[in-house]
């Protein structure tokens, strides 16, 4: 599903040049809930910012549904994120001059749905998320937490096979960050979704059903969870 | 660009017009329509003053149409002849036979050389409206002969520091002045009447009868040009050929062409001036939108650089900005028309008094469109821009602000 193979990520400032990601080489499963952890500047964003092709790597390629993203021109990566790939921001980043129901609409809309359609879909996923009663709101008129999940209403409207969230639960507390991972738990057990969440607290690894573990820009540690296992058991 | 594209650009353009800053928006509604204002008035002022000019040309100087002697000829021979063949023209509301010669004009002490012109009075008043023009005094009956008008300028005040031009200084109406002709012969006229046209070039003239000047000159049916009215102003160079269809065979010019040496450099010179303020508008015009939509995306840089990262195409987002620029521009240009047609209306009721006469704007229809056109492909380069420039920008990096 998604293949990285060598990933180097070289940033110049000025004279200076810092390698973010040194060579890392994954391999992420359909349907598999990862992830990514490791100290702060250790390039799990940097990596998930490659996968969800927002940034262009120095070198190595990465695979996506066996489409080389990396190679792809400015118009191709664009248009590969509208349809296979939802992503989540750490602050929301939701259009502040459209209302709740527009801002999870307008994925559906660019794919070329009509509007009416667009508008179900987002008051569908809406209503998944919690905020059914909410679709006509402007964001600011919205919590951290609620924005968070149009935010998240948003990656997944399309339906797409890949969800990428950079520390979705930075700026919530610790209820709604609950909430914002019981959401992705359930999509991607019920839609059988592929979601890579970089995270850096210790206590949403219960959620993952694998977690890579980076340091330094390498690949420190792969695993699969206990709480995985136990799913995977009880799936048995 | 596909539907789709588009339908998104009318959408996004459409919630940003809705729910993007009002004050912002109404202040670049203003500034576009000041801009237009700007861009339409400097001209209609322009064609205002041309008018005048050229309405003073016609109506004081030239009539439509002038009739000149025969190359190598100084008069136009059998005068009554010809203009009773001119009268008979459809179309020809009536001529006036003129002859106009140098001549000395003395009053007290002061002595200026200025143009005198005979007229036959009645003839005149048909053709040119400077019977109408009598500040003091009445114009000249077709019997007189010691009366004589002259223009505001050649009389002059008393006190001389009030004079434009150097003047006969206060010549009132029943004064006495007395006239030197080109062959010597002086006559004391009383002034009858003191007119003001605005004119400088005729204000500064007199006016006896024919039959005066023919007595003095010793002249008989002879005119040195005969000046036409017709029935419409604006189709003097067909009726000239209908004029040669009637066998005149003296040269036929119109007020155009008779005007075109001293009014046509004015209006020349006004053109480029025109033209210069027009560019100078625009150039402001467009720094001002320029600005105007630079602060927007860059205040957007955010959202235009989410928008890209959920999929949505650098085009789109462009077009998007383009239809914003687009709406506001029309709403600019509809506050500007507003404003302009109350300035025009106001300016039409009470004139700007000029020198040269009262001027109101003139709304020329091809010119406001060709200000319209003008304004919207500046204000969607200008808008365009920015825009562009936003949207090249690297998805993070705009992001990290």
């Amino acid at each position: 599903m998604i293949e990285v193979s060598g990933l180097k990520k070289i940033y110049r400032l000025g004279n200076v040049e810092v390698e973010a990601l040194k060579g890392i080489s994954i391999s992420i499963q359909r349907g598999e809930f990862v992830g990514i952890m490791g100290p702060s500047g250790s390039g799990k964003s940097t990596l998930l910012h490659q996968m969800a092709l927002l940034d262009m790597p120095s070198a190595g390629t990465i695979l996506i549904n066996t489409t080389d993203v990396s190679h792809l021109s400015d118009e191709e990566r664009t248009n590969f994120r509208l349809m296979n790939l939802g992503y989540v921001f750490q602050d929301y980043a939701l259009v502040s001059e459209l209302n709740v129901q527009e801002n999870v609409a307008l994925p559906a809309i660019m794919q070329g749905r009509s509007l009416a359609d667009s508008y179900a879909a987002a008051a569908s996923v809406l209503e998944k998320v919690g905020l059914a009663g909410r679709l006509n709101h402007l964001v600011y008129e919205l919590s951290g937490g609620e924005q968070q999940r149009v935010s998240i209403a948003r990656a997944l409207v399309n339906k797409p096979s890949i969800v990428l969230a950079d520390e979705p639960c930075a700026n919530l507390d610790t209820e709604n960050s609950w909430i914002v991972l019981e959401l992705f738990r359930a999509v991607n057990r019920d839609l059988g979704q592929t979601i890579v969440m970089v995270s850096h607290e210790p206590w949403h690894q219960e959620f993952f059903d694998r977690i890579i573990f980076i340091r330094d820009g390498l690949l420190d540690k792969d695993r699969m969870t206990r709480e995985h296992k136990e799913r995977t058991d009880e799936g048995l | 660009m596909s539907s789709t594209s588009h339908r998104v650009s009318i959408f996004l353009a459409l919630r940003s017009l809705e729910r993007g800053n009002r004050f912002t928006l109404g202040l670049t509604v203003l500034i576009i329509g000041l801009v237009f204002v700007m861009l339409v008035f400097q001209p209609a002022l322009l064609a205002g003053i041309i008018q005048v000019e050229n309405n003073q040309i016609v109506d004081y100087m030239y009539g439509n149409i002038a009739i000149e002697p025969k190359e190598h000829h100084l008069y136009i021979e059998d005068v009554s002849y010809l203009t009773e063949k001119i009268n008979r023209i459809p179309g020809v509301v009536a001529s006036s036979p003129r002859y106009v010669t140098a001549a000395t004009f003395t009053y007290h002490d002061t002595t200026l050389g200025k143009t005198l012109t005979s007229v036959n009075p009645s003839d005149e008043a048909q053709v040119l409206t400077i019977p109408d023009k009598m500040i003091t005094g009445e114009y000249l009956s077709d019997g007189d002969r010691d009366q004589i008008v002259i223009g505001e300028l050649l009389a002059g005040h008393k006190d001389t520091s009030l004079d434009k031009l150097k003047s006969l200084g206060g010549v009132q109406v029943g004064d006495t002045i007395d006239v030197t002709f080109s062959n010597g012969v002086v006559r004391t006229y009383h002034v009858k009447g003191i007119f003001e046209t605005q004119s400088t070039t005729v204000d500064q003239t007199g006016f006896i009868t024919t039959k005066e000047m023919e007595s003095v000159m010793g002249l008989s049916d002879k005119a040195s040009i005969v000046l036409v009215k017709l029935s419409a102003t604006g189709n003097e160079n067909n009726f000239r050929t209908t004029m040669l269809s009637y066998g005149i065979q003296e040269p036929i010019k119109t007020w155009s062409e008779e005007g075109a040496g001293f009014v046509g450099d004015i209006n020349t010179s006004f053109s480029l001036i025109n033209t210069i303020m027009i560019v100078f508008s625009l150039v402001i015009g467009a720094i001002v939108i320029f600005i105007v939509i630079f602060i927007n995306t860059v205040n957007k840089r955010k959202q235009i650089a989410i928008m890209k990262a959920i999929g949505i195409k650098k085009e789109v987002i462009v077009n998007s900005y383009l239809l914003q620029v687009t709406c506001l521009c029309i709403a600019g240009i509809v506050i500007g028309l507003l404003m302009f047609d109350l300035i025009v209306y106001y300016l039409t009721t009470h004139p700007i008094r000029f020198p040269i006469g009262d001027i109101a704007p003139i709304i020329e229809p091809v010119r406001l469109l060709g200000s319209v056109i003008t304004l919207l492909v500046v204000s969607l380069i200008a808008g365009y821009i920015p825009a562009r420039k936003t949207v090249d920008e690297e998805i993070l990096d705009a992001m990290r602000g």
